[in-house]
């Protein structure tokens, strides 16, 4: 009973800095989603010792591990865009293609160069 | 009536989340994509029943209401991992940096280039980032967020499955780099194939999933502001 209860305290500090990081991206006008704002809050909170990990791990790790749940709702919005891909199929899959590729030599080439230092191990 | 809808679309939304789990655990093929074959389920289904999009917003918003905590407990991970973050500093910021750039821009150009709509480009632009930021960064910019969310799985699918070895094949070999690599390009889905290669460059993914995020909500706003200048 009290695990549950500590469980959803979590929870809640979790709920209450989503929001205040909502609150914070409104109010200054900021134009990154408040969700950003409440991570970088909450690292905040956590290097300062403001917020011990204890606080906030267990729901943290509980609500990350079916993350991908809470995605299932957003993607079913997809019912509404079939069309988009009918007409726009190839460019759409181009346009990821590319920038993925891109994006992935981009990343691991400058880390690579910037790793050179290291010993590279071999897994 | 309308409350027998909502605990419907829930408990649909769950019973497909479930079942294309078990089935990716089964086989864990990363084209056995639980967001897609989930969603696909619960599609097909309200579509067999002759039910509308609208009767599922009631349900959808319920399920959501947690994704934004869940999101701000990225920040448990970033901060356990913080000795890597400062160890690896000058690579993690130099590699996610570039690579978030170059993701946008590269799919904003050819975007601008095949004439898509204007809200279809803005959904594109975030593909690389995880799910709860693409949606936030594509809907401030007035893009869709079920459109962003699909392009975010394709991205992922398709990095997951030919990241790894793109990476071999342009002689990239440094578990940091790779990790970096998969994790900037291809979010959790390229973090799970990183963690298949090994402890150190699943760590890395963790690290660039979570600020790829936060970098390319941070430089959206300009690349928005550039793309529609033209």
């Amino acid at each position: 009973m009290k695990k549950k209860l500590q469980f959803l305290g979590q929870v809640a500090l979790l709920t209450g800095i989503y929001l205040l990081g909502n609150k914070i991206a409104a109010f200054a006008h900021l134009p990154v989603p408040g969700n950003v704002v409440g991570i970088i809050l909450l690292y905040a909170l956590l290097n300062l010792g403001v917020v011990p990990l204890e606080y906030v791990q267990d729901a943290a790790d509980f609500l990350l591990r079916h993350l991908v749940f809470f995605f299932i709702p957003v993607a079913v919005d997809l019912m509404n865009w079939g069309s988009v891909f009918y007409r726009y199929g190839l460019a759409l899959a181009l346009a990821i293609l590319i920038s993925t590729i891109l994006t992935f030599l981009g990343t691991g080439y400058i880390a690579q160069r910037l790793q050179k230092g290291e010993k590279p191990c071999p897994s | 009536m309308s409350q027998l809808m909502v605990l419907f679309t829930i408990l649909l939304t769950v019973g497909a989340y479930l079942l294309s789990k078990a089935l990716y655990l089964r086989y864990r093929h990363p084209l056995l994509n639980i967001v897609l074959l989930g969603a696909a389920l619960v599609i097909a289904t309200l579509l067999a029943l002759n039910i509308p999009y609208q009767p599922y917003l009631p349900g959808r918003r319920i399920m959501t209401s947690l994704l934004g905590p869940a999101t701000v407990g990225l920040a448990v991970p970033l901060y356990r991992q913080r000795s890597l973050l400062r160890r690896y500093a000058p690579a993690i910021v130099a590699g996610v940096g570039l690579g978030s750039l170059a993701s946008m821009l590269v799919a904003g150009l050819i975007a601008l280039a095949a004439g898509l709509p204007r809200e279809v480009m803005l959904s594109v632009l975030p593909k690389s980032v995880t799910i709860p930021f693409a949606v936030e960064i594509a809907r401030i910019h007035g893009g869709s967020p079920g459109l962003a969310s699909a392009f975010v799985v394709a991205t992922g699918t398709l990095g997951s499955v030919f990241g790894a070895t793109l990476l071999t094949w342009a002689g990239i070999r440094d578990p940091v780099a790779r990790g970096l690599a998969l994790g900037t390009g291809a979010h959790g889905q390229g973090t799970a194939m990183a963690f298949m290669e090994g402890e150190r460059q699943g760590s890395m993914a963790g690290l660039a999933m979570t600020l790829a995020g936060i970098t390319t909500a941070s430089i959206a706003p300009l690349m928005v502001r550039l793309l529609l200048s033209h």
